[in-house]
């Protein structure tokens, strides 16, 4: 984690500096993430939630010298994007209809940055496998660097290690090792999450339909 | 398909079958994408650009001895080390910062220092003379500093450079968007959305977006987009689009001068040439003394109201302007 936020510093300051290219890898790598983040949080709402994001990217560009690295930079912008979908609820004064999420209870929120809200629409298998989504997908988002991506080539592309290898331009062992840590990250996350709230321990615990 | 040797050991792969059941991530609409890396591009070129100026800032502050001078424009006429630029002409509201609050800008003569910063609210121009020889005038809506001698920080809105005089290294007009450096010339830059849009009337002008350098010549428009788009057009020296420059142009004290001097004027501020039929009337113009004021009045209303008073008059034939000896009805 120190390491991360040591990269996060050394990236704000390259942004800081001018450096559009780093930049661009900044927006290309947290917009997917922060995308997703907003529409769980926005009743899925998809205009709104490219609103939002974009919203966040430039209040966060416009207080990046603030940015102390005391968490990640991805953290960060969670922060603000929460700030702005709380602006907007209140704008509109619909604080009944705000979607509150398991992310925000202190406990879960310590441990990932998103997780997205249950419904109950939905016949059981359906729940199952939306609460699944959205938690892996969350757990997805939260991990750092690309373990995310190794992970989805892995095991829904069903990528050998080799040919994650030649996609990153590493060696064989480096990448077996990425995907290591990638898996020991996953595993972490979701096992905590499991501990923090008792909704996600039942929807991890059951079997679909 | 493989599995390393922790699946192994622990049974069932809770990793893989989570991924799995719950499918591939959703993936933000293309749109969306583009919209919003348009929009924090031009936060970031805009928050680059601020923070240049800024920079600009402290190395005057390290540089200079009378500290207190900083960043206050020389707003009681007189010239200082740090002059940059002389106000030219002012219509409409106009405002200067200064000691962090915009006032109103209320009469043309004031010079303006490094640092300075000032703005044109909606109807209102202003026309500088910068020291390097330029003519340098803001549209409505328009803010800019003045960052040094040769260089200006376009930070919204549109401006327009006159580099008659075409000496030194040329001006340097920085924008959120791109890095604009004249060749001796006459253009527009205009920054607004993360779009930036040079137009140049004459000459050539480079344009500097992140390293990326590409140039547009007379007659032509570039409009770059946020992503690094750039769409090229025509637009002639004469179009009603150059108007806006005309109507803040600084003109000329022709008391006691040549009609010469005013015809050029006229010229240049239209964006025509200017021909003489036959040659010899050039002789006639130069020996033809101009006595009077035109500084309220727009190239073409000073031409008609000048000629009046001469044997000279004028014809507008496509981009050229040709001047004849009247011919009495």
């Amino acid at each position: 984690m120190a390491d991360l936020v040591h990269l996060d510093r050394a990236t704000a300051r390259r942004i800081l500096g001018g450096d559009e290219a780093a930049f661009r890898e900044l927006f290309d790598r947290f917009f997917p993430r922060l995308y997703r983040f907003a529409l769980a949080r926005l009743n899925r709402d998809q205009e709104l939630a490219r609103d939002v994001v974009q919203q966040t990217f430039c209040n966060a560009i416009e207080r990046l010298d603030s940015y102390r690295g005391e968490a990640a930079l991805y953290t960060w912008f969670c922060q603000i994007c929460r700030n702005v979908i709380a602006d907007h609820y209140r704008r509109r004064q619909r604080g009944s209809e705000r979607v509150v999420l398991l992310e925000d209870q202190p406990n879960v929120r310590a441990i990932l940055e998103a997780l997205a809200a249950p419904t109950d629409d939905e016949p059981d298998t359906g729940v199952w496998r939306q609460q699944v989504h959205r938690v892996v997908e969350a757990t997805l988002d939260a991990l750092p660097g690309r373990y995310g991506e190794v992970l989805e080539w892995k095991y829904l592309d069903g990528e050998s290690v080799n040919e994650i290898a030649r996609r990153l331009e590493l060696g064989p062992k480096a990448a077996e090792s990425l995907l290591t840590r990638a898996r020991v990250a996953f595993r972490a996350a979701i096992s905590e999450l499991a501990g923090a709230s008792d909704e996600l321990t039942g929807a991890l615990g059951r079997s679909p339909g | 398909m493989e599995q390393d040797s922790n699946d192994r050991k622990n049974g069932p792969d809770l990793v893989a079958s989570l991924i799995r059941a719950a499918g591939r991530r959703i993936e933000p609409p293309a749109d969306a994408y583009q919209q919003v890396l348009t929009a924090a591009t031009a936060a970031f070129r805009e928050k680059s650009a601020q923070r240049r100026g800024r920079m600009w800032v402290l190395i005057a502050a390290a540089a200079s001895v009378a500290a207190v001078a900083l960043l206050v424009v020389q707003w009681n006429g007189t010239s200082t080390e740090s002059q940059v630029a002389t106000i030219a002409r002012v219509i409409g509201s106009v405002e200067i910062e200064t000691d962090g609050e915009w006032e109103p800008m209320t009469g043309a003569r004031g010079s303006l220092g490094t640092g300075a910063r000032l703005r044109t609210l909606a109807g209102g121009n202003v026309a500088l003379d910068l020291d390097g020889g330029a003519s340098l005038r803001l549209a409505a809506a328009t803010e800019v500093q003045m960052d040094g001698p040769r260089q200006i920080l376009l930070r919204s809105g549109r401006l327009y450079l006159d580099n008659r005089a075409s000496v030194g290294t040329g001006y340097r007009i920085e924008t959120p968007a791109g890095t604009a450096r004249d060749v001796g010339t006459q253009f527009e830059l205009r920054v607004a959305d993360g779009i930036l849009r040079l137009r140049v009337r004459e000459g050539r002008v480079e344009i500097d977006r992140a390293g990326q350098l590409l140039s547009g010549s007379a007659g032509e428009q570039l409009e770059f987009d946020a992503l690094g788009g750039v769409t090229r057009s025509m637009i002639a020296p004469t179009d009603a689009e150059w108007q806006w420059t005309e109507a803040v142009a600084s003109a000329p004290d022709i008391e006691g001068q040549p009609a010469t001097v005013l015809l050029r004027w006229v010229a240049r501020e239209t964006g025509r040439q200017l021909r003489y039929e036959p040659a010899a009337v050039e002789t006639r113009a130069a020996a033809v003394i101009l006595h009077g004021n035109i500084q309220h009045l727009t190239p073409m209303a000073a031409l008609e109201v000048m000629l009046a008073t001469t044997d000279l008059e004028y014809a507008l034939s496509g981009d050229t302007m040709v001047i004849r000896t009247r011919t009495e009805p």
